[in-house]
């Protein structure tokens, strides 16, 4: 196909179009107003006054403790995520018979296509009083409590994302060439040995896809601290919904925000260098 | 590990299975089971706040699925013709638009809106004629579906990508050595081929759309949509009638699910 001749030129141009117009007006325009926001002064009423300060920035640690929350409890639930997908995720891709890995590996994908917010009120029910801790009542377990607490947290955490790190590992597992696992044990290496010395390392891409999936949506979290939290442990989501629609400090909730973005950012340079370094290509599939 | 993978299952279903069960309470609290009963989903169907939130859940879903899948498709058409800068630029602009979680766009959205509005809303009641009430922009269906489009179309450019990646490019090349027009070309090679990422693109986008809780929940303005009253509801307190709608909600993704996997499979196998 001729691409470098002038009616194909317009074609391309006028095909990506809109999708330009979107990223201008809905992407790079609102994070510049954020960030011009963030060194702006409050003004009296709430909403934003124009200004160049560092106020804002400085004014970071009176939030410290969501931050805090935020940067222990998103790595600690990725990791956790991580712990209970694995062993799922080496089941499906390498125990399963063909006929029943896709059937069995929808099931574990289609609940994350599902409301988050109905599945994650779900454990408001299995965790509140009325739930596991009334079951512990008649084996004699009392006064436990489960909701509210940063282990209510993990487990909604671990709950609503494992799916998006199942499949990634799924894949990696997946494509990888089994005979190098009959000739591991062919050669004498105990399946432990094979494991950690063919298996694991070959699904290194899978498992950092899959972190840094579930790590970066955890950042931005709020619904699971807001219903499993509730107002004890809380994120920088729950933070930045309660700067922008309580109290409307926008310029604060900016630097907020901008803070977060900043964050994020650095921990997908670090994945990309990482990546780089195995020299292993990126899973293009994100579903 | 058999063990392990039906535990792992449990857990993922055990709770959906727990809010279906209680939603055919018989009984007024949400927390004690008894007997069986459809009632809650008549009070649910009946509610006029429940009615108006899924209407314009309905409307905001299929605006983002259409507009997603027509922009995303003709982007990922073009983008395999693009190369150097702007193609890395696009890429990505993709990325960052996956990958960003929603909150920051539901915040960076109103933020630039609310202020564009403000600028943008005398300027309007100047230039109005006098005697007529000049329009007001303000935070409502179009906001909530560009805010929510910006992730769903890259969704189905990546889709849309994948498919066209795995075409096979022989067959556009007879179509033209055939003399067809690049217009049909299209329409009979192309289309058929990635007509079915197309469609998962479309599925996806309306599930994704209808079930967002956090982006509308900045963007929305006065607007509700059935997620944004779900959330409402449980800070008011857990009913029965809840259960009804979520029941309702999981209910019609699950269908959408079923329905996308269904085209999938029978377009693969013909």
């Amino acid at each position: 196909m001729k691409v470098d001749n002038k009616p194909g030129r317009w074609l391309t141009a006028a095909l990506l179009a809109p999708t330009s117009m979107w990223f201008v007006f809905m992407l790079i325009f609102p994070l510049i107003v954020i960030l011009v926001f963030s060194f702006g002064e409050r003004a009296a009423v709430g909403g934003y006054a124009a200004g160049f300060t560092l106020e804002q920035y400085a004014n970071l640690p009176s939030r410290l403790k969501a931050f805090q929350n935020t940067m222990v409890i998103a790595p600690a639930g990725t990791l956790l995520s991580l712990l209970v997908a694995y062993p799922l995720a080496y089941y499906l891709a390498l125990r399963v018979s063909r006929r029943f890995k896709l059937m069995l590996l929808v099931l574990v994908i289609v609940p994350f296509w599902t409301s988050l917010l109905v599945r994650t009120y779900a454990w408001i029910f299995i965790l509140g009083g009325r739930g596991i801790p009334t079951l512990l009542e008649f084996i004699g377990i009392e006064g436990v409590r489960l909701i509210n607490t940063p282990g209510a947290v993990l487990i909604g955490i671990v709950y609503g994302y494992l799916p998006l790190m199942v499949f990634p590992i799924f894949v990696s597992l997946e494509k990888l060439d089994k005979t190098l696992l009959e000739a591991s044990s062919d050669l004498g290496s105990s399946p432990f040995k094979t494991f950690m010395q063919i298996t694991l390392p070959l699904s290194m891409p899978g498992i950092a896809t899959g972190c840094m999936l579930v790590f970066i949506l955890l950042m931005g979290e709020f619904l699971i601290p807001a219903f499993l939290g509730g107002g004890k442990v809380f994120f920088i989501g729950n933070a930045l919904v309660d700067l922008f629609l309580q109290s409307r400090n926008w310029p604060f909730g900016a630097a907020v925000s901008v803070t977060l973005v900043v964050i994020m950012l650095i921990t997908v340079s670090l994945y990309m260098r990482m990546v780089m370094r195995s020299k292993t290509g990126r899973d293009e599939s994100l579903m | 590990m058999r063990i392990y993978a039906i535990a792992v299952f449990l857990f993922l279903y055990v709770p959906i299975g727990i809010i279906v069960l209680f939603s055919f309470n018989a009984g007024r609290h949400a927390s004690e089971l008894r007997g069986l009963s459809i009632q809650w989903y008549g009070k649910a169907l009946s509610n006029p706040f429940v009615g108006d939130a899924f209407v314009t859940s309905l409307i905001v879903a299929f605006s983002v699925a259409i507009l997603s899948s027509l922009m995303g498709t003709a982007a990922a058409l073009a983008l395999q013709r693009l190369k150097g800068t702007p193609r890395v630029l696009f890429d990505g602009l993709i990325y960052i638009s996956v990958m960003i979680p929603g909150i920051v766009i539901g915040i960076a959205t109103l933020v630039a809106l609310v202020t564009v509005f403000d600028f943008l809303n005398p300027l309007l009641a100047s230039i109005w004629p006098e005697g007529s009430k000049p329009p007001k922009l303000r935070m409502g269906y179009a906001s909530v579906i560009a805010a929510h489009t910006l992730f769903t179309m890259s969704l189905v450019i990546i889709l849309v990508r994948a498919r066209i990646a795995g075409m096979d490019r022989a067959l556009i090349e007879a179509s033209m050595d055939l003399y067809a027009t690049p217009w049909r070309t299209f329409y009979q090679v192309t289309l058929p081929q990635i007509y079915p990422a197309i469609l998962a693109g479309f599925l996806l986008s309306f599930t994704f759309s209808f079930d967002d809780f956090i982006i509308s929940f900045f963007v929305a303005g006065a607007n509700t949509t059935l997620p944004i009253y779900i959330f409402s509801s449980i800070r008011r307190g857990i009913t029965p009638e809840v259960n009804a709608i979520g029941t309702m909600v999981l209910a019609a993704s699950l269908i959408l699910l079923m329905t996308a996997q269904f085209l999938l499979r029978k377009r693969t196998r013909r």
